[in-house]
């Protein structure tokens, strides 16, 4: 396979971990500007683990999924109690803070004579685990496609879960489930941990695909595009922020034709969509649709089946 | 919970199969040096490739060029360009061509004897191309 298309797939690949941690918390009814902290977290997290700890990759990212949850939960505890506007204003603050810490983080170990770790606002380089072992960047690519695999499976069956209705219930109506009995708060910081956990998986991967990370990477934009992808892509699957981030980063970036432009016609689709299709293109409305065509589908064949014998 | 149980368990498993540390591998460093190719927006860039630890230059590689835009990770992904090999000893050879100004990561990947990523952060503008410093008032897009 060209290189060029790996290294487009593969960044798809990566952007859609923290695409889908944004639209866990929207699906529980919060919007996080902030999902790139996580997304960074992750990145440095696991780049120490194996670069300067020696780690394998698995517990790497593991390692990093524990810290972005763990940091999710920290966050989410204080600030699930603001609402709307509120919660968005304190997740972006606390990814800026996330971004001026690493700015200001500086640890390094000295590996075969070089200085390898975080170096302040010059970012964090050779994180060369694929190359010190060999690993050809299209296995890399089957990784990240195995382990989003993983992902949007554990989404479907979430979706078909108690906690997935519940998770759903507190986006409608956060007031109603309370009197329904249910613990939103509890679940709200849940949800924010498994949030964290897979924008920090995300970053792990990143980390070690492109070797290197720095500050500036995990600003704003980042957060931005992560929520929109869900947006645009539609909320009534987990398939839908995957589509926003083929749409973007696939599309617009293959073609040249938009290079340099692609930012204004990524924020005009975002403005479309929001006045034509507020869901998204696979909102719930079309993801029933399509369920139904498709059951029908199997009973009718099912029917004609029977009929012939 | 026994979803998300069943999901970390499958990523480990799966993570968990490659292999162990190989160090001792030639790592490399480079020296990049870009100056404007007459047209907008592209650069020829000459690499000087060196062993990381003794210094000695890398000839005989396999080397291609590509830049990224650490502002927005993934966005502005330039298609890498084979590099050309220099008579000097570790020289490579390379025309860029940017999608806007400012300050780009240049990706040089090495194949062959090595096999190696090294990164130059870079500030690419109108008629010059300078080294990107830490705490040097970055810029992005």
């Amino acid at each position: 396979m060209d290189d060029y298309l790996v290294s487009v797939l593969s960044n798809i690949g990566v952007i859609s971990f923290v695409a889908l941690s944004a639209y866990l918390l929207l699906l529980t009814g919060e919007i996080s500007f902030g999902q790139q902290a996580f997304f960074a977290i992750g990145a440095y997290a696991a780049g120490m683990a194996t670069a300067m700890w020696g780690w394998p990759l698995a517990l790497g990212i593991a390692w990093g999924a524990a810290v972005g949850a763990a940091c999710a939960v920290s966050l989410g505890i204080p600030t699930l109690r603001l609402r709307g506007l509120q919660f968005s204003i304190a997740t972006l603050a606390f990814a800026e803070m996330v971004r001026i810490l690493f700015e200001l983080f500086r640890y390094q170990v000295d590996i075969d004579g070089e200085p390898v770790g975080p170096n302040g606002t010059d970012g964090f380089r050779s994180i060369r685990y694929i190359f010190d072992h060999n690993i050809e960047t299209f296995d890399f690519m089957m990784l990240i496609y195995t382990m989003l695999a993983v992902t949007l499976a554990g989404f479907m069956l979430l979706e078909r879960s108690r906690l997935g209705v519940i998770f759903r219930m507190i986006g409608e109506d956060a007031t109603l489930a309370s009197l329904q009995g249910i613990a939103v708060a509890r679940y709200k910081v849940l949800a924010a941990g498994i949030a964290g956990a897979l924008a920090a998986v995300g970053g792990g991967l990143y980390a070690h695909l492109t070797t290197y990370v720095e500050p500036r990477t995990f600003d704003v934009m980042l957060g931005v595009h992560s929520l929109a992808y869900g947006l645009i892509g539609g909320l009534g699957t987990a398939l839908g922020p995957l589509l926003g981030v083929v749409i973007d980063v696939g599309l617009l970036e293959s073609v040249r034709l938009f290079a340099g432009y692609r930012m204004i016609i990524f924020g005009g689709l975002v403005a479309l969509l929001l006045i034509f299709r507020p869901r998204g293109l696979l909102d719930e409305r079309l993801v029933n649709r399509i369920g139904r065509l498709f059951r029908n589908a199997i009973s009718g064949s099912t029917r004609t089946g029977r009929g012939s014998r | 919970m026994r979803t998300i149980v069943c999901m970390l368990v499958a990523v480990a498993a799966l993570t968990a199969g490659y292999p162990q540390a190989a160090h001792g591998q030639v790592r490399a460093k480079a020296a990049v040096t870009c100056v404007s190719a007459g047209q907008v927006l592209e650069y020829d860039c000459t690499i000087r490739l060196a062993n990381a630890r003794s210094g000695e230059p890398l000839s005989g590689l396999t080397v291609s060029v590509g830049a990224d835009m650490p502002s927005m990770p993934g966005m502005h992904n330039v298609r890498a360009v084979k590099a050309t090999e220099q008579a000097e000893k570790g020289a490579y050879k390379v025309r860029l061509e940017l999608e806007m100004h400012g300050d780009w990561a240049v990706q040089i990947d090495l194949r062959g004897a090595v096999r190696d990523r090294v990164i130059s952060m870079l500030r690419f503008e109108e008629a010059d191309v300078t080294d990107v410093k830490p705490s040097s008032g970055r810029r992005g897009h």
